[in-house]
């Protein structure tokens, strides 16, 4: 019995000691690791910039505040001094998290709902495809299903309304110059830098009440989760000593209304018939048929009666007159010298995959479960944003333009996969096969290219200095599906330069809004 | 005493049980005598047409049936006394039967390499029968750059694995024995070619956690014939102690809860002439699961006993 002791014996000494040796494994990142920050410019005249949806910055009106020597304010005050003697835990996790710049954080939010609801409805078991209910979300598949022009449109109606509520807070906040309630009273501690900016409105609370409200209505699943998230943020602005009472109900009054509008125009945007009935899309697959003697088939099995979002193309551009003067040329002929260069070059990235085109095909998939490409160039945007140390307004600001210019972008991109409605590799190339999975759409241009572009460009317009990094980042996401032989070169250089020309509509907005 | 009149080589029986994860550290109980050497050439096939997303097992037409075929060469070596080294790598091949909807490629290389230790603490005669206790000590990393986070395609979890194994064997003068072992495999992280991925929550790192397993065992068998026939049937799962599940009508990935139940049979047979060669095969099927495909399998392949 000795040796059984000490197999024991030795079974644990090993157990403990490989425990060890896998105890090292680092910590995951599962959001930006950044901190409140020293912000680069105040932007005073933030009030002043042109909005993009509201007329003037006091289309939405708040009263003047009361003075920091009434009573009411002063009873305010007390509350925070409380507030910041008995800090919990949590609310001290909560002022960390929410930082001085929470746009980044409800960005972040959004990316993690797309990629939450980025899920391809399944077969029934009769093969057919049954499609997410706005009027039903609960019911299967949820509503929505966060493709690319879906969540491209979230945070484009996200950033917007962030952007002109806060331009629309600032206003308010340069006209009645409340100083910070650090400011006023030295025994409350300012858990942030102290960045001089008036406390009312509270900027926070415009970004925290207008991102519960734009997402719960682009995930309608998660409203209780969102209201928990805005309800956190805004009560973190007292424990941080940053906001009264008064700052937050004005700033979530700013930010409730400018929702509002927003979401008026995401009602008649023309986004809820752009999954149109297979009577429609199979008109438009006629019409390019014999427009051009090709069309684009789904070949998934069962196959899926329609593609994905048919009229996307005619939904409301933000900065673009009319879809029809960014369309790009007439693609190849199947069985042109051009298109048999493309396909051989297919053939060749195929049959001599290599590890670092196998790298950039799956570095900038953003496929399904993912937070889609318009999602990657948010997530670039916020590490730029971070590094450049830009204010909330800034913040908002290039978030709006990247969004508004990615989504007229997809608008773009999609009006000329349905109105040439050209085949992917798999349906020309017999016996092709692919690393990436091949998506529910006509082929040409390609989304990835186009989105990425008119991301790269935004992006190079606010930060100059990268232009070159976002630029080449751009290249490489749109070869990327050439590589993961999704679609032809010629769908990624004209989608690139069709995301640059749609992008310098809203660069050329941006310009002109007083913000330079 | 009588396992010592044929050379026996019994490593093969690491297919057997974990076949479609990765070669896995022995379950058995067979030891190699010192400066024995025993060289293993081993087939192995699974394939699916339904697999468990979550817990609800689904048909896929986008992927059609999956299959999988591996070629695995092993050798076991009697270092000293009662402790043995181990040694295995497996060359996977993986692709979609025609037609399917997906027209996904599948994949090729070398997976794992394997080492283990193997050590037999007790081998004591108790009763009509002998009692054995036996712990496995095992290490396996990948050694080609396959990618993990291609599922259902990818060769392996793409991860280190350090698994520590007990067993305990009873065999009666008869030849007739009962087997059981229970291991924990501690699992590493996998480097997808992506920087951001969700897992009930999103993941900022091309990093991810492949979940740390249970696996248990349980067999039953008879020698036969002079001890040249072994005969075994037995049942094995695979149990992952945290991860998430695949989501609706999408691919897994590296991160996944993964459970994995099945049964299976083996025969093995040790010739006379020439002395020393050994022939096997067994069939297994994944009757119950988590995460994975409800894969069928056999295998076959030879052995070979030498003295250095």
């Amino acid at each position: 019995m000795n040796k059984i002791v000490r197999f024991s014996i030795v079974l644990a000494g090993i157990a403990v000691s490989a425990v060890f040796t896998l105890s090292c494994e680092k910590d995951l990142p599962t959001r930006a690791d950044y901190s409140a920050y020293a912000y680069a410019s105040l932007d005073a005249n933030g009030g002043s910039w042109k909005p993009v949806l509201l007329t003037s910055p006091d289309q939405i009106t708040v009263p003047a505040p009361a003075d920091v020597n009434s009573t009411a304010y002063q009873d305010e005050l007390a509350v925070l001094r409380l507030a910041a003697t008995n800090r919990t835990a949590e609310e001290v996790a909560a002022i960390a998290y929410w930082t001085n710049n929470p746009t980044l954080r409800w960005n972040e939010i959004a990316l993690e709902l797309v990629a939450k609801y980025n899920l391809i409805p399944g077969p029934n078991e009769d093969g057919s495809y049954t499609l997410p209910n706005p009027a039903d979300p609960g019911a299967t598949p949820n509503f929505p299903f966060a493709h690319p022009p879906y969540a491209v449109r979230a945070l484009a109606y996200l950033s917007v309304a962030q952007f002109d509520g806060l331009i629309a807070a600032w206003h308010y906040k340069f006209t009645h110059n409340r100083p910070a309630p650090y400011a006023v009273d030295n025994s409350i501690p300012a858990a942030y830098t102290d960045n001089q900016l008036p406390s009312y409105p509270a900027d926070g609370a415009v970004v925290a009440a207008a991102s519960r409200d734009i997402l719960s209505a682009m995930f309608p699943l998660e409203k209780d989760y969102l209201a928990e998230k805005a309800a956190e943020h805004m009560a973190s602005l007292t424990w941080a000593g940053v906001n009264v009472q008064s700052d937050i109900d004005a700033g979530a009054f700013i930010g409730e209304e400018v929702a509002k509008i927003a979401l008026n125009r995401a009602k008649t945007d023309g986004m809820s018939k752009a999954q149109c009935p297979k009577t429609v899309s199979d008109s438009i697959k006629t019409a390019a048929f014999d427009r051009f003697g090709w069309k684009w088939d789904n070949v998934e099995s069962p196959p899926r009666p329609v593609g994905l979002t048919p009229l996307f193309g005619q939904v409301t551009m933000w900065n673009v007159p009319t879809v029809e003067e960014v369309r790009p040329p007439v693609p190849p002929t199947p069985g042109s010298p051009e298109y048999l260069e493309n396909e051989q070059e297919l053939k060749h990235f195929a049959d001599n995959m290599t590890s670092e085109w196998r790298r950039i095909a799956n570095f900038w998939q953003d496929g399904l479960g993912t937070y889609t490409p318009p999602g990657h160039w948010n997530r670039i945007a916020k590490e730029y944003i971070i590094k450049y140390k830009l204010n909330p307004l800034r913040t908002a600001r290039a978030f709006a333009y990247l969004n508004m210019a990615m989504m007229d972008g997809g608008i773009s991109c999609w009006d000329a996969k349905y109105y040439y409605h050209y085949p992917r590799p798999i349906n020309l190339i017999p016996g092709f096969k692919t690393i990436a999975g091949t998506p529910n759409f006509p082929s040409y241009t390609s989304g990835h290219s186009v989105f990425s572009a008119a991301g790269a460009e935004v992006l190079s317009y606010i930060f100059p200095e990268e232009g070159l990094i976002f630029r080449n980042w751009a290249l490489e996401a749109a070869i990327s599906r050439v590589y993961g032989g999704i679609h032809w070169r010629f769908d990624a250089e004209v989608g690139t330069a069709q995301g640059i020309q749609v992008a310098n509509y809203s660069i050329n907005v941006a310009k002109n809004d007083g913000s330079e | 005493m009588k396992h010592n009149i044929l050379p026996v080589c019994i490593l093969a029986l690491l297919p057997l049980f974990a076949p479609r994860v990765k070669a896995q550290t022995p379950s058995d109980a067979i030891m190699m005598e010192p400066r024995q050497f025993c060289g293993v050439l081993l087939y192995d096939h699974g394939s699916f047409d339904q697999y468990w997303e979550g817990a609800k097992l689904r048909k896929n037409g986008t992927i059609e049936t999956v299959s999988r075929n591996s070629g695995l060469a092993m050798f076991a070596y009697g270092v000293v006394g009662q402790l043995n080294l181990i040694a295995g790598l497996p060359y996977v091949e993986t692709h979609s039967t025609e037609p399917n909807g997906g027209k996904f490629n599948g994949a090729n290389g070398l997976q794992d390499l394997s080492i283990a230790l193997k050590y037999r603490f007790l081998n004591k005669q108790l009763g009509k029968g002998k009692l054995a206790l036996i712990s496995t000590l095992g290490f396996s990393m990948p050694v080609s750059n396959y990618l993990s986070d291609y599922r259902p395609y990818s060769l392996g979890f793409g991860a280190p694995e350090l698994s520590l194994r007990g067993i305990i064997q009873y065999e009666l003068d008869n030849g007739l024995y009962a087997r059981t072992a229970l291991a924990h495999l501690w699992r590493g992280q996998t480097e997808a070619e992506r920087d951001y991925y969700y897992n009930n929550g999103s993941y900022y790192t091309p990093w991810m956690d492949v979940p740390n397993a249970w696996n248990y065992h349980a067999a039953l068998g008879k020698w036969f014939f002079k001890y040249t026939l072994r005969v075994e049937a037995g049942f094995s799962g695979v149990h992952s102690v945290s991860g998430d599940d695949i989501r609706f009508y999408n691919a897994p990935q590296p991160t996944n809860k993964t459970v994995e139940n099945l049964v299976g049979a083996s025969a093995q047979y040790y010739f006379n002439k020439p002395k020393g060669l050994g022939v096997l095969g067994y069939f297994n099927r994944v009757i119950q699961g988590r995460n994975v495909g409800q894969t069928t399998g056999f295998g076959f392949g030879l052995t070979y006993v030498f003295k250095i």
